[in-house]
């Protein structure tokens, strides 16, 4: 438990253009262990899916990494040329993507992806590449996997071939799963079944899961700890119970608030006035000051740093206040 | 008003032809396929009420919903508002001067308006459609009104819908469809292309209009906290048949269908209360070939003889309805 599988430190996502620079993600660090579960979650335009493509070396250009730094099990791997980068991708990290369509080749039989990958990234012969691949498709609840091996993306149901793409994610045993929305397309009684899966599969391998969502639910049900990201930055992180049931930054409880639960009888639900800002305008100071109800002059003028709040940690002046002198 | 209620779906099937062209058939010797998208649903929607219709993709749930508009033609059953059978052609007169009392708010608020308008002509269209201002003097008011009604500024009715996030188009889809004074308003996931924070504020508007204008809503969505939140009633649909309605509270305190109770098994915990959440076994199977009987009997686990022979009717149990023959039987 010593050394984390992810260290992501002060890391800042730039994409330069005529008008200026947009800073998409800005300053954030988190730590993943082994056998952990981190939940990003946030709204559209949060930073949340740059952040994972910024870890993993997927960037689109003109977007990069412009500070900071990240490292995969002590080593730094942020600065890797292209071909380097996709041999650590290949050998260490796994990716499912919200749409299994694109990360599967219609023209191939699931079983021919599984077995190029898998010897691609390790010394196995075909055959016994083909066995690993059957007990893969096996381990994500394919029934039937040494029939099903032959059969072409388009003839699984949705469902199903996320769980060939997290077959496929697994192949070469890696240390670190990046999961962008995995469940987002999904009806509610098969994304159970997937978050279960994903749970299981991260328990038993000791695999660090960095799970990006926008939905709330999902990330309580499966996450230890979780990030809220906002306007480029982490506004909260911390113990995902201590986010969910006590939320310190306004933006998290003004989220919380904004989920119709199942329970609640409320007529009406907390809204946050406004909507996220566009990157080309975000506010000065704190960027969420503009819609938070409690933003004095501070927060107008001044960035505020992740601060110790309980067992988590929330960028937000309130929390400077009540507790005086624990500013960074 | 006072005893028929405004909408009344009776019976309302849909097949839907999806076999490939004739040539291929020809050539590859297959018959034609059909897919029974809905089957025998029939509900009523009083003033001012939300009955909400939730089910997972290819439930019918949408489709529903663009028979009852009138976009779709239904195979069989009929659709009544306010008297005026939606497609009986004897009433083509009748059903024209519906057409203003009934309006659509779709899922995506990026293709349900027109690029190239302007708000303010977008919102004064259907006004002019139906002739209910006089003059352009008093389209313009009417046009800055329902900007303020929904939460904008009259001043944005000079923008293009670029210039506006989803959810302000959203509410600008809401300002439009609300310009013809209906009172019944049939919305297609209005939210699920929203974020959160933005789902909040929509909901809360439609809450709002509903309480000032006594709105009746029928209500599509996937999402059961947001039916949960919104509706006076819900219907649970699977594969095209309605199997359970029943009150909010009444449908989350106790499920009596199977397939609710799976379905609200299977839904994240925000509460955290450490239930555990048990996943739905199986898929949704395909409806152009669904299973005998009770089209969710091979996922059940209440499943007994009757379940694979016999489709169960929708009947009354006290004051919800529920269509299972385990129901039936008091083995639930």
């Amino acid at each position: 438990m010593s050394e984390p599988i992810l260290s992501v430190r002060n890391l800042k996502v730039a994409f330069p253009g005529r008008r200026g620079t947009l800073v998409a993600v800005d300053d954030v660090s988190f730590d993943i262990a082994a056998g952990e579960v981190l939940g990003v979650v946030g709204e559209s335009g949060a930073g949340k899916s740059l952040t994972g493509a910024a870890v993993i070396g997927l960037l689109e250009p003109p977007g990069r990494i412009v500070e900071g730094e990240v490292r995969l099990k002590g080593r730094r791997i942020d600065n890797l040329g292209g071909e380097e980068m996709r041999k650590v991708r290949g050998a260490h990290i796994g990716m499912v993507f919200q749409d299994p369509l694109t990360s599967l080749n219609p023209l191939y039989r699931v079983g021919d992806q599984l077995v190029e990958t898998i010897r691609t990234h390790t010394s196995l012969s075909e055959t016994a590449a083909r066995e690993r691949a059957i007990a893969l498709l096996q381990e994500v609840g394919i029934q039937g996997a040494r029939q099903r091996i032959g059969s072409y993306p388009h003839e699984f149901s949705g469902g199903m071939r996320q769980r060939v793409v997290l077959a496929l994610a697994l192949c070469a045993e890696p240390e670190l799963l990046i999961a962008d929305e995995p469940t987002t397309a999904l009806d509610v009684s098969i994304q159970a079944q997937i978050i279960a899966l994903l749970k299981r599969l991260c328990r038993e391998r000791g695999t660090a899961v960095m799970l990006i969502t926008h939905d709330m639910g999902v990330i309580a049900e499966t996450a230890d700890r979780v990030a809220v990201m906002y306007a480029g930055r982490i506004a909260e992180i911390g113990p995902v119970r201590e986010v969910v049931q006590r939320p310190r930054h306004p933006y998290t409880k003004g989220l919380m608030g904004a989920i119709p639960t199942l329970a609640g009888t409320a007529p009406r639900l907390a809204q946050i006035a406004g909507t996220m800002p566009r990157l080309s305008a975000i506010p000065q100071g704190c960027a969420f000051h503009p819609r938070c109800q409690f933003a004095f002059d501070r927060c107008r003028m001044e960035r505020p740093e992740r601060m110790a709040a309980g067992a988590s940690q929330a960028a937000c002046w309130l929390l400077a206040e009540t507790a005086p002198g624990s500013a960074a | 008003m006072s005893t028929a209620p405004l909408v009344e779906v009776k019976h309302l099937t849909r097949v839907f032809d999806v076999s490939k062209p004739w040539l291929n058939r020809l050539i590859e010797g297959e018959g034609r396929i059909h897919v029974q998208a809905v089957t025998d649903v029939s509900f009523t929607v009083g003033a001012g009420e939300t009955l909400a219709l939730v089910g997972e993709s290819g439930s019918g749930k949408s489709t529903v919903a663009r028979m009852v508009v009138g976009l779709l033609p239904p195979t069989s059953g009929t659709v009544v508002i306010a008297g005026v059978d939606m497609w009986a052609p004897a009433e083509a007169a009748e059903r024209q001067k519906l057409r203003r009392r009934l309006q659509m708010i779709f899922q995506d608020p990026y293709a349900s308006l027109n690029p190239r308008w302007r708000v303010d002509r977008i919102i004064a269209d259907p006004i002019r459609a139906f002739g209910l201002a006089a003059d352009r003097a008093e389209i313009e008011h009417r046009v800055g009104e329902l900007l303020a009604l929904v939460g904008l500024d009259p001043s944005d009715g000079r923008k293009y819908p670029h210039e506006f996030s989803g959810g302000q188009r959203q509410r600008i889809c809401i300002a439009r469809a609300l310009s013809s004074n209906p009172e019944f308003l049939v919305c297609d996931e209005p939210t699920s292309a929203l974020d959160v924070s933005v789902q909040a504020q929509i909901l809360n508007l439609m809450r709002d209009l509903q309480d000032r204008m006594g709105l009746a809503y029928l209500l599509i969505s996937h999402n059961l906290a947001v039916v949960r939140h919104m509706a006076t009633r819900i219907g649970v649909m699977y594969l095209g048949r309605l199997v359970e309605v029943a009150s909010p509270a009444a449908l989350f305190a106790e499920p009596r269908h199977p397939y609710t109770r799976m379905l609200i098994d299977a839904l994240p915990d925000l509460a955290m209360s450490g239930r555990p959440r048990k996943p739905i076994e199986g898929e949704i199977p395909n409806p152009i070939s669904p299973p005998g009987g009770c089209a969710f009997h091979p996922r059940c686990p209440l499943a007994f003889a009757p379940c694979s022979a016999q489709v169960p009717p929708l009947r009354e149990h006290g004051a919800r309805s529920v269509a299972c023959h385990a129901v039936e039987a008091g083995r639930i």
